[in-house]
């Protein structure tokens, strides 16, 4: 039952969504340790990364070899920024974007039967296949998504 | 739009260090060719090696009997067990062992030659392309 004047916006009814500057912090230090973490992890090796971004078969070897010098960096710069008030909202949406970009990357191969694995932790973690990295992006974007209803 | 300069920023950022990776960094992938992961080796060393090679096919049982290169042993992992013995057989210590599976992105050669080294079968080598690289090599010649 719903009393006058209560909010009935969803972000104030469930308490999962209830969360307040703690909560707020607990998820930027999720998404952003975990891209500090995986940007570490890749930029110790980006020619292995390389060859990880070579087995989708979506891009040609010299575009791969240029994405793996850069996106560990854009990584890293992301989940740190996402510590630092005025870098806040754009590593947000860096990081929004790319979960994105990946998701579809790492579907497009599971549609097509590619037996590859995720390389998103560089060889942190072998044969995690794109099942499992494709349902931890999609609890990490709906992180992404509560941080950005947050900040509206 | 602050989102958008604070994000460009970011990857403006990004240049500077990515850039002295491309140059110096130790591990940087090569421009030029495509690198080979560990393991494994292209069809054209492959094929400079000639008959001292005996050829493993890394796939299904079906995909083997569709077609297969010329002289090549089925082993995948599904079999092991009752492949094995008859790999035995047609191997010779020192022989070089080249796996092959579907294509560049599958992983089932790497499996499967992992496996040959655990058993103490050495040279092993991962064909890169797989079957696919094979067929289009012969599809151009």
């Amino acid at each position: 039952m719903l009393f006058r004047g209560q909010d009935t916006s969803l972000f104030r009814m469930g308490v999962g969504f209830r969360c307040g500057r703690t909560g707020r912090f607990l998820m930027r230090l999720v998404l952003g340790g975990l891209f500090v973490f995986a940007g570490t992890a890749k930029i110790y090796d980006p020619a292995t990364f390389a060859i990880e971004l070579e087995r989708y078969e979506l891009l040609p070897w010299k575009i791969c070899a240029a994405a793996a010098d850069y996106i560990p960096w854009v990584e890293f710069l992301a989940g740190l920024c996402l510590f630092l008030k005025s870098f806040e909202r754009g590593a947000l949406l860096l990081i929004t974007l790319m979960l994105s970009v990946f998701t579809l990357a790492l579907a497009s191969a599971l549609v097509r039967g590619l037996n590859i694995d995720c390389g998103c932790f560089g060889h942190t973690f072998v044969s995690t296949g794109t099942i499992l990295p494709i349902l931890r992006n999609l609890v990490l974007l709906l992180l992404a998504g509560i941080l950005w209803i947050k900040y509206r | 739009m602050m989102s958008v300069r604070q994000a460009l920023l970011i990857l403006l950022a990004a240049l500077v260090p990515a850039g002295l990776s491309a140059l110096v960094h130790p591990h940087r992938p090569p421009w030029s060719e495509e690198t080979l992961a560990p393991g494994e080796e292209k069809l054209k060393t492959v094929l400079t090696w000639g008959s001292a090679v005996l050829w493993v096919d890394a796939r299904s049982q079906l995909e083997y009997e569709a077609e297969h290169v010329p002289g090549s042993l089925l082993l995948n992992l599904e079999a092991w067990d009752s492949l094995f013995p008859r790999f035995l057989d047609q191997w010779s210590p020192g022989r070089k062992i080249v796996v092959y599976c579907s294509s560049r992105s599958c992983e089932m050669s790497h499996e499967v030659a992992a496996r040959l080294e655990q058993n103490g079968i050495s040279p092993v080598y991962v064909l890169k392309g797989g079957w696919e690289e094979w067929k289009a090599a012969r599809t151009a010649n």
